[in-house]
């Protein structure tokens, strides 16, 4: 074997491999090519075993050559590479598509409960403002739930609350989430700031706009010269951001034992926005709580001095801001529990 | 309380429209809930003359009637009413008129002869009670005027607060509209003129219980004759709300409107001997009765305070009169009684008979001591001069002596320091001027009535500023100097009060209860679940059937259970027991819904329980979450059948809100004794000692007794340590070790009945400290194995903080596992 033989045989495999690489139908069969032309024991290697009988200056010369055909090789089997998995890729790409225009498979999705999520929402508003939440019973003493409220046994404004009664002495189902106030100023020092959610109960026939079971949320700031100011600014913000910062709002007079003076709490009509309309009476205006004053009795039956402390309790109807929130006109939806109602609140 | 605005002028000049009046009362503090314009359903309704009366030429019950309208020609109207004359101004109802209770007037064909509308009465028109004969209107009524503009009122609804009584009356508001408008009012004439004999000869009264009847003012009326009222009485006395009756009635009646002084009157001839006395029913056996003016015979119990006479019992005080001695078509001479009665009293007496009436609610807000004399008086009056006769001369009067006014002391600085205003002494004096209250300069001394009954405080105001509000007679609601407070502020206008924000102290920080609560919520809605809200009174049955989960107590939240606490005045029986346990209500939400058609129900609340100590003295209520489950888990898809809900869910999202709240790995005993719960697809779960759960598919029987149309449901009942009041716990972040896991699997064969359980402990026991997890991946049944066995293969996961495990460690771990296994559960190791 001579220079010339060599370099032919280098040549031959080069053209052969070539041809080769042509004819591939798939990028396996270039990979079996490249592996047996270019691999460790491959036929490139065969060839060049051949070198071991030139002269020392001849050697050289065949490894040049060697390389120019190893580069040759290499850069066709990778241009017909590219080519064929160009191909494949566009084969499969195509044998893949689907109709993406099918709906999604569906997941299961749950939803919250406007009664608690309206809670929610009331707790981060007044949570803002340094309101802690605090939860008492549900089946309350007649104490606590009227005479501390300064409302006496056979008051008549215990007509403002139908009362039911249970089968242990001196206990009914809390009327309103009043009685909190109470329990508050005994576990705590001012300045106080709470806000006491829950369910309450009336004997009451259940239709469009009463029910027997309903939720509350009152709150309760004590502190020293905690004014009338407070409540206005604090329901003020209250109500703008639960029915948008345009709405205007009013107090006007009204009436709870437990508090003196006493306000409602008017929100601009968020149906007509003020001019009047049905849901209004045409007045304009929304009542969507009360509020006052702390009464001085029953700072006392608090445990606080009146003298030196004083604040304001409000308490409002859940179902009464969700309905205007969320401008659902029939309480008992709310205790239906018809899925098809609920699942709207996401 | 209903205001006809017509009646309210006769005591006060009103400039302001219906609107502004109503909203500026309702700025005072006498909510106008409602605006009635009165007549304006009379559409089409005017004014006529007759001109001739005559018989229907076929019909002898029926008058042929020509009516003028002032104008145009005149009309032939059939009538058959017998009260009609020529001459008399009348309403007609043209064709297309409507009348009240949408009634629809056309041109009729009557007996041969077109009527061309018709004559009304004022039961008709709803004007006044009389529905025999055509209202007959006064001669100098405009002719072809419509009935609304000359009959039409404006009727005011207002809300009146609990605390004031005295506003329960045209006067009263009339006080109010004063205070707004500075206009006088005009208190109504009250002194009859005494043209009878002297009433020490006809009446005389008795009070046993000088507590229970502090005055008592009665008026003697002769020789009445007792008929329908005059027609205006009766059109104010309808637009109030109250039903005409007769003369002397509507007079008291009248008077209660007018003055808000409730008064009774009786057939002077059935009281025996003109002896009334005050007195309680006798405690004896049997009680003393009386027949009610509602016809009802009723027992008086001994605690009832009577108005009677020598021979009995004439009437229930301040509540209801008896029909014996009722005014008739036949009385002639009639008692009046204008008493004051104890409030709390009368409270309880109408409660008790359940005899709420205008007259009782009244007097439970307490009375004006001075109304007992104009009441009557007044009362006597209007009998005079509806219904004829001769008051007597004099009155008995148990206690003519005004008591003196009630004075208030407050600070005018106090006033601003609650207000958060600025008003002068001044300006407060001139505000309270408005509603009658004269406020002086006190005398040095005077101490502060901060707080009154029932617990009372009176303070020195020191060197502060003080002033004596001298009360009106008629405010019984102003007793501290928050009431002024309150006073000067409706009076003034809340809009005065600044809006500010709190820049006082903050409280302490205080973890939000609800904060566990609303992460449980949002992980279950979040897993496909819609959050219910549900009655805690339930029904008996369903609270005797779905008891307290007494297995399902986690430490520090109360024990739930005891007897279950019942509501002695309930609605109905269907919310008269508090529920122990979610699971019915919930059960009660999924057959609604599933009543509707709808079958993939998965449902959760977050409610408490309720019971009562065995002693019936303490209550208690504790937390629970619930679940419900039933129809398809994952709803069927064009390339995926429905797949329905299974016990697995349930433990799954148990497994989930441990996971969520930090809580360990949730483990499962079975539970084989819940009476609502399949006994072989229930389980008590627990998470260390956080989380506590039932967990089960209901009871096939219970499915049936429920009539439940799901096929198969899912229930869980859960504690979690402090849903009350907990939190979820804190994270802890380990980093992640740098090392390769290593997963091994291995499969048991077990006798059926081998729970799952036990073959985890064993691995877990067994497997030493480089196990990671266990996780069963496959369940196997059926041959090879024998018919009582199965498989379960589980993959274990290996791992050490600090180097990479050798093959050596692993095959240990797992030889260890393998001989446990045997030894443990009786398992062989399936290869």
């Amino acid at each position: 074997m001579d220079l010339a033989d060599l370099t032919r045989d280098l040549e031959a495999l080069a053209s052969d491999t070539l041809a080769a690489a042509a004819a591939a139908p798939d990028a396996a069969t270039l990979d079996a090519l490249e592996l047996d032309v270019l691999g460790k024991k491959g036929r490139l290697t065969g060839v060049l075993r051949g070198i071991g009988a030139l002269s020392a200056d001849e050697r050289p010369r065949v490894g040049a050559v060697a390389n120019e055909v190893r580069a040759r090789i290499q850069t066709a089997l990778a241009g017909r590479g590219t080519d064929l998995r160009g191909t494949e890729l566009a084969a499969r790409l195509s044998a893949e598509t689907v109709d993406v225009t099918t709906p999604g498979r569906p997941i299961r999705r749950g939803s919250l409960h406007p009664i608690n999520e309206t809670i929610a929402e009331i707790a981060d508003i007044f949570g803002q403002f340094g309101f802690v939440v605090y939860e008492g019973p549900e089946i309350e003493d007649d104490l606590r739930n009227f005479q501390m409220l300064n409302i006496p046994p056979d008051h008549p404004a215990r007509d403002l609350w139908d009362t039911l009664y249970v089968d242990v002495d001196g206990h009914l189902l809390r009327t309103h989430t009043s009685p909190g106030q109470i329990r508050v100023m005994h576990d705590e020092k001012p300045p106080i700031r709470a806000l006491l959610p829950g369910r309450c109960f009336r004997y009451e026939a259940i239709d469009a706009s009463h029910a027997s079971e309903f939720f509350q949320v009152e709150g309760l700031m004590v502190d020293e010269g905690t004014t009338m100011g407070d409540l206005k600014g604090l329901l003020d913000q209250f109500a703008k951001a639960m029915y948008g910062a345009d709405k205007r709002t009013r107090f006007r007079p009204g009436y709870y034992p437990f508090t003196e003076p006493s306000v409602a709490f008017d929100v601009e009509c968020v149906v007509c926005g003020g001019s009047g309309c049905p849901a209004c009476s045409r007045t304009g205006w929304m009542t969507i709580l009360g509020a006052g004053m702390v009464h001085p009795v029953v700072l006392q039956y608090g445990g606080l001095d009146p003298e030196r402390y004083q604040g304001f309790a409000f308490g409002m109807g859940v179902e009464r801001i969700a309905n205007l929130r969320h401008s659902v006109g029939d309480l008992r939806l709310y205790m239906d529990n018809d899925l098809r109602f609920l699942e709207q609140f996401r | 309380m209903r205001v006809p605005l017509s009646w309210l002028r006769d005591y006060v000049d009103i400039q302001l429209t219906p609107e502004q009046l109503a909203e500026r009362l309702t700025l005072l503090g006498m909510e106008v809930k409602g605006l009635e314009r009165w007549g304006s359903d009379w559409q089409h309704v005017v004014v006529g003359e007759l001109l001739t009366v005559a018989r229907h030429p076929r019909a002898d019950r029926l008058s042929l009637t020509t009516v003028s309208l002032g104008s145009g020609e005149s009309l032939e109207i059939v009538c058959g009413a017998t009260n009609i004359r020529p001459g008399q101004r009348v309403p007609v109802a043209l064709p297309g008129a409507v009348l009240p209770g949408d009634r629809r007037i056309e041109r009729t064909e009557k007996m041969g002869i077109v009527s061309n509308g018709m004559l009304c009465s004022g039961e008709e028109l709803r004007l006044t009670a009389d529905a025999d004969g055509i209202l007959i209107l006064p001669a100098e009524t405009p002719l072809g005027a419509p009935l609304v503009d000359l009959y039409g009122d404006i009727v005011l609804d207002v809300d009146v607060k609990p605390n004031r009584g005295d506003a329960l009356s045209m006067v009263g508001l009339a006080r109010e509209v004063a205070a707004l408008t500075g206009a006088p009012v005009r208190f109504p004439e009250t002194d009859p003129a005494e043209t009878g004999p002297a009433i020490g000869d006809r009446l005389h009264v008795e009070i046993s219980q000088p507590d229970l009847c502090t005055r008592f003012v009665g008026r003697w009326v002769g020789g009445v004759t007792v008929g329908p009222s005059p027609d205006h009485v009766q059109m104010r006395l309808i637009a109030s709300g109250q039903r005409p009756v007769s003369n002397v009635v509507d007079a008291s009646n009248y008077v209660m409107l007018e003055l808000g002084k409730p008064i009774h009157t009786f057939d002077a001839r059935a009281v025996r001997d003109g002896r009334l006395i005050v007195r309680l029913a006798r405690d004896s056996e049997p009680l003393e009765t009386l027949e009610t003016l509602d016809h009802v015979q009723r027992d008086l119990t001994a605690d009832t305070l009577l108005i009677a006479d020598p021979a009995g019992p004439l009437a229930i005080a301040g509540v209801m009169g008896g029909a014996t001695s009722e005014i008739t078509s036949a009385t002639t001479d009639v008692v009046v009684e204008s008493a004051i009665f104890d409030p709390v009293s009368i409270r309880r007496t109408a409660f008790r008979y359940a005899l709420r009436s205008e007259a009782s609610l009244r007097f439970e807000k307490g009375q004006e001591h001075r109304l007992a004399r104009l009441g009557a008086d007044r009362t006597a009056r209007l009998i005079a001069e509806w219904a004829g006769g001769d008051v007597a001369v004099g009155v008995i009067d148990t206690d003519p002596t005004d008591p003196p006014p009630a004075a208030v002391a407050f600070r005018p600085a106090r006033v601003n320091r609650l207000l958060g205003t600025s008003l002068t002494g001044r300006e407060q004096q001139g505000l309270l001027d408005r509603v009658g209250i004269q406020a002086q300069p006190a005398s040095p001394g005077t101490r502060i009535q901060v707080a009154g009954h029932p617990r009372p405080l009176d303070v020195d105001p020191g060197a502060e500023a003080v002033l004596l509000a001298s009360v009106p007679s008629w405010r019984r609601d102003l007793l501290v100097e928050a009431d002024v407070v309150e006073e000067v502020a409706r009076v003034r206008g809340y809009e005065l009060v600044p809006a500010i924000l709190p820049h006082t102290p903050m409280p302490a920080h205080r973890r939000d209860p609800l904060r566990l609560r609303d992460a449980v919520r949002a992980t279950l809605a979040g897993a496909g679940l819609t959050e219910a809200v549900t009655f805690a009174l339930a029904s008996p049955a369903m609270v005797e059937r779905f008891g307290p989960l007494s297995a399902v107590t986690v430490a520090g939240e109360g024990s739930p259970g005891g007897r279950p606490v019942v509501v002695t005045n309930p609605l109905s029986t269907q919310h008269s027991v508090m529920r122990q346990s979610l699971i019915g209500s919930l059960f009660e939400v999924l057959a609604t819904n599933t009543r509707q058609g709808r079958g993939d129900v998965a449902i959760f609340e977050i409610g408490k329980g309720y019971g009562r100590s065995d002693d019936g003295e303490s209550t208690h209520e504790w937390w629970r979450l619930g679940f419900v489950l039933t129809g398809a888990a994952q709803a069927a898809h064009w390339d995926r059948a429905a797949r329905a809900y299974d016990l697995d869910d349930g433990k799954g999202l148990l497994e989930l809100l441990a996971s969520r709240l930090g809580l360990p790995s949730v483990v499962y005993q079975p539970l084989r004794d819940d009476p609502n719960l399949h006994p072989g697809r229930a389980a008590l779960a627990t998470a260390g000692d956080g989380l506590v759960a039932a967990v089960g598919e209901i009871h096939p029987s219970v499915m049936a007794a429920l009539e439940s149309r799901a096929e198969r449901v899912i229930v869980a009942e859960v504690a979690i340590v402090g849903l009350s009041g907990g939190q979820p716990s804190v994270p802890q972040g380990t980093t992640p070790s740098r090392y390769p896991e290593v997963e091994r699997d291995i499969a048991v064969v077990v006798p059926t009945e081998r729970a799952a359980l036990d073959i985890v402990t064993a691995v877990r026991h067994h497997a030493g400290p480089l196990l990671q997890a266990v996780h069963l991946f496959d369940i196997y049944r059926g041959r090879p194995l024998a018919d009582d066995e199965r498989s379960l293969a589980y993959r274990l996961t290996f791992a050490a903080p600090d180097r990479t495990l050798t093959e050596v460690e692993i095959d240990a771990a797992i030889a260890a596992v393998t001989t446990g296994l045997v030894t443990d559960v009786g398992g062989r190791i399936r290869t």
